[in-house]
């Protein structure tokens, strides 16, 4: 299985733009083939993109035991789980043309991941722990989730608009129902507040572990007052807020509401991935390393408890 | 073949005309049956829709349909009404012409709504009762086929059929389903009791919608209306609370003024709690107030609004004209050719038998003369009559095999009549 070790970003990201490109043609003619290519070259990217992932990506414990690897890993991830969305999209909504709003989206975060490179690689300690891998999966499942509702709710406002103006529908360039979108937005906060807690609490749950027990120390005590714990908190708040008003006000889950209410949790979401890339949180660079080590150190020297633990 | 359509379609004729000359379905087998008592040498079939009454006249021989003015004498009869009332605005299509006229008319080109689909349901039960009627029908059968195949391919291969025109078909078929899923699990209201309320109700409900309230200001129609599609009868004076529950309404009264002020549904979108509502106004004057359109998650669509779309959904649909009239010559062509090989194929063969058994006679006769032949020898003159016989009829063959069918069809009589063979 030598020419699986071939496959390269190109492979996959070139049959997403072809994929792009047969839905841009959806619009202006129609050929009673094209769905079967479009959702082979889908499929193939795909599979090319997992592959990729598995044997590039990192994205299972390997030797190192790296968790996604890097943020290149973390996207090209997120990028996946839109793809299998897409594909799922296309066998539910199989007329509409919601992929010239989800194709660029997946193609974006391959671009992301290849502008990040391979650099600032996820600690490799902090990887290892059960809390880390389900930090990792919870924060990124969320991600794709907030993306994928950012999605509908664009589409959603997109079709609402329309039929408001009662602009003709332009004869091949056909949107899910608002129902649908409607309920998908609903589905995509709710999944994805869900998810982005267990991320969070995970995420303190590794904090606290660092504090209370110094054999984790290496992968770093995180400050409370680190705006990647407060920018975090923000965005769960957000959530939780909007999840809860929308169970308790009718208005709020009806029509465009939850539509905006999703693209305001994707802004959200930017500016927290945003927020933890700037300050560099779960990763390392190599002078960042040798202040940590320095750091690590002196932590220990002043806790004898955690030394004699680390010893052993 | 001889195939002729007599007839008067919404093109030329008069309502009044039409009316004159429609059958119902019971009225048709009689008819049938007494034109093959007048005319027993020719095929017959008889669509009658409300835009159309056809009579398609088949035969193989030349002159056994009867004529335009034979024809309409008898339908005249047979209709109690005079001929001379009818004769100016009845058509007249023969042979190609006729195809062609029933291949459009099976593809809906010839119908007032270009594109609709209930002609070749109306094209495929006429052909059953003539076929009831006439078992042994075997023209009506290949024109017949050939239409229907016809009208598939059209369908499959231009877009003719696939916009809707007709306002219940639009506001149903089209924008309802843009704004929601399925219409099994919405509440739709339905104001008034005409025959628009009743015609969108039908698509309603043929789309899947099964809950339906009907409020009108005369109680009885629309408990009739209720009665007829199962569903349930609301009362004037609770119409807010009404509108308060539905997701679609389908509004379609005969009042003077607007029977939702925008006053009103302030009150309706209070309780709503903003949930997406559809209504299809198809009153006029309108039964919503404009301004209603402009409340969050209210989609308003007026008879103006749908027309609009129904228009451009007649235009999209007139742009396939062209290339399926194009499908049509290329089909009437093969149709032609087609009967043409069938009626020549015998006419050959009959030739090749005539021939053989002539070049059989002589050279068993030959043979007998001849003595101390060889079988070699015997082989050799054999096939020597062989290429005789083929080279003769070559030439003659392959003018009928590659002329055009009406070329071709001189031939084949004139081969007939100097070969002397049968039918």
């Amino acid at each position: 299985m030598n020419w699986l070790q071939n496959i390269s970003i190109t492979c996959f990201a070139a049959s997403y733009v072809v994929v792009f490109i047969l839905e841009i043609s959806r619009v202006f003619f129609d050929i009673s083939f094209r769905k079967y290519v479009r959702v082979g070259f889908a499929a193939a990217g795909l599979f090319a993109h997992t592959v990729f992932l598995v044997l590039q990506g990192k994205l299972v414990l390997g030797s190192t035991g790296l968790w996604l690897g890097s943020w290149f890993g973390w996207c090209l991830a997120t990028a996946w789980i839109l793809a299998i969305a897409y594909i799922w999209i296309s066998a539910r909504q199989p007329k509409s043309v919601i992929g010239l709003f989800l194709i660029p989206l997946i193609l974006g975060l391959i671009g992301l991941g290849v502008g990040f490179g391979h650099e600032n690689e996820f600690r490799s300690m902090k990887a290892k722990s059960t809390w880390s891998m389900v930090h990792g999966s919870a924060l990124l499942l969320g991600t794709a989730i907030v993306a994928l509702g950012f999605v509908f709710g664009v589409v959603y406002v997109v079709q609402s608009r329309r039929l408001k103006h009662k602009s003709p529908q332009p004869k091949y360039f056909r949107l899910p129902s608002l129902e649908w979108l409607q309920k998908s937005c609903e589905y995509s906060l709710i999944i994805s507040t869900f998810l982005l807690a267990i991320g969070l609490v995970s995420g303190i749950a590794i904090n606290w572990t660092h504090q209370a027990d110094g054999t984790l120390l290496v992968g770093g005590i995180i400050a409370w007052s680190n705006p990647v714990i407060w920018s975090s908190g923000i965005l769960f708040s957000w959530l939780l807020l909007v999840s809860i008003f929308n169970f308790c006000y009718q208005p709020s889950r009806q029509g465009r509401k939850v539509a905006y209410l999703v693209i305001a949790s994707f802004l959200f979401l930017v500016l927290e991935l945003a927020i933890v890339w700037w300050v560099g949180h779960a990763t390392t660079s190599p002078e960042s390393d040798v202040a940590h080590q320095t750091q690590i150190q002196r932590s220990l020297e002043e806790r004898p408890s955690a030394v004699g633990r680390l010893k052993l | 073949m001889n195939l002729q359509v007599i007839g008067c379609s919404h093109h030329q004729s008069s309502v009044a005309t039409r009316e004159q000359l429609a059958f119902t379905q019971q009225q048709i087998k009689p008819f049938l049956n007494n034109y093959y008592s007048k005319f027993p040498n020719s095929e017959v079939v008889l669509l009658s829709t409300c835009n159309r009454t056809e009579f398609y006249t088949v035969a193989n021989k030349p002159n056994s349909v009867p004529g335009k003015s034979e024809l309409i004498e008898f339908i005249a009869e047979q209709r109690g009404i005079a001929a001379t009332d009818i004769n100016s605005e009845i058509f007249i299509h023969q042979d190609r012409q006729a195809v062609e006229h029933l291949f459009s008319v099976a593809s809906s080109l010839d119908s007032m709504v270009v594109g609709e689909a209930q002609i070749l349901s109306q094209v495929k039960q006429a052909y059953q009762l003539a076929v009831e009627t006439n078992q042994t029908a075997a023209l009506i059968h290949r024109v017949f086929q050939s239409a229907i195949r016809v009208a598939r391919r059209i369908s499959n291969e231009t877009e003719i059929h696939t916009n809707r025109v007709s306002v219940p078909s639009v506001a149903i078929g089209v924008l309802a389903k843009q704004i929601f899923e399925r219409l099994d699990n919405k509440k739709i209201l339905i104001l008034g009791a005409g025959e628009m309320a009743e015609e969108t109700l039908r698509y309603a409900i043929h789309e899947g919608g099964k809950e339906f309230t009907i409020i009108n200001r005369s109680i009885e129609n629309a408990k009739e209306l209720a009665e007829k599609f199962k569903g349930r009868v609301g009362d004037w004076s609770e119409l807010e609370k009404e509108l308060a529950a539905a997701d679609l309404v389908i509004s379609a009264t005969g009042a003077t003024k607007a029977v939702v002020t925008s006053d009103q549904f302030d009150r309706v979108a209070e309780i709503r709690k903003q949930k997406p509502i559809f209504i299809l106004d198809l009153a006029v004057p309108r039964d919503f107030e404009q301004s209603i359109s402009d409340r969050l998650n209210v989609y308003l669509y007026t008879l103006d609004d749908l027309q609009k779309e129904c228009e451009r959904n007649r235009q999209s649909r007139q742009s396939h004209y062209p290339q399926a009239q194009k499908i049509i010559h290329h089909e009437a062509d093969q149709f032609f050719d087609e009967i043409q090989r069938r009626s020549s194929g015998s006419t050959i063969a009959q030739l090749k038998r005539q021939a053989d058994d002539a070049k059989q006679l002589e050279l068993d006769r030959l043979m007998k003369r001849l003595e101390g032949v060889s079988d070699k020898q015997k082989s050799e003159i054999e096939q020597s009559f062989n290429r005789l016989v083929n080279k003769i009829l070559h030439p003659p063959l392959k003018s009928l095999q590659t002329e055009s069918p009406q070329v071709s069809g001189g031939l084949l009589e004139a081969l007939k009549k100097l070969f002397q063979l049968g039918e």
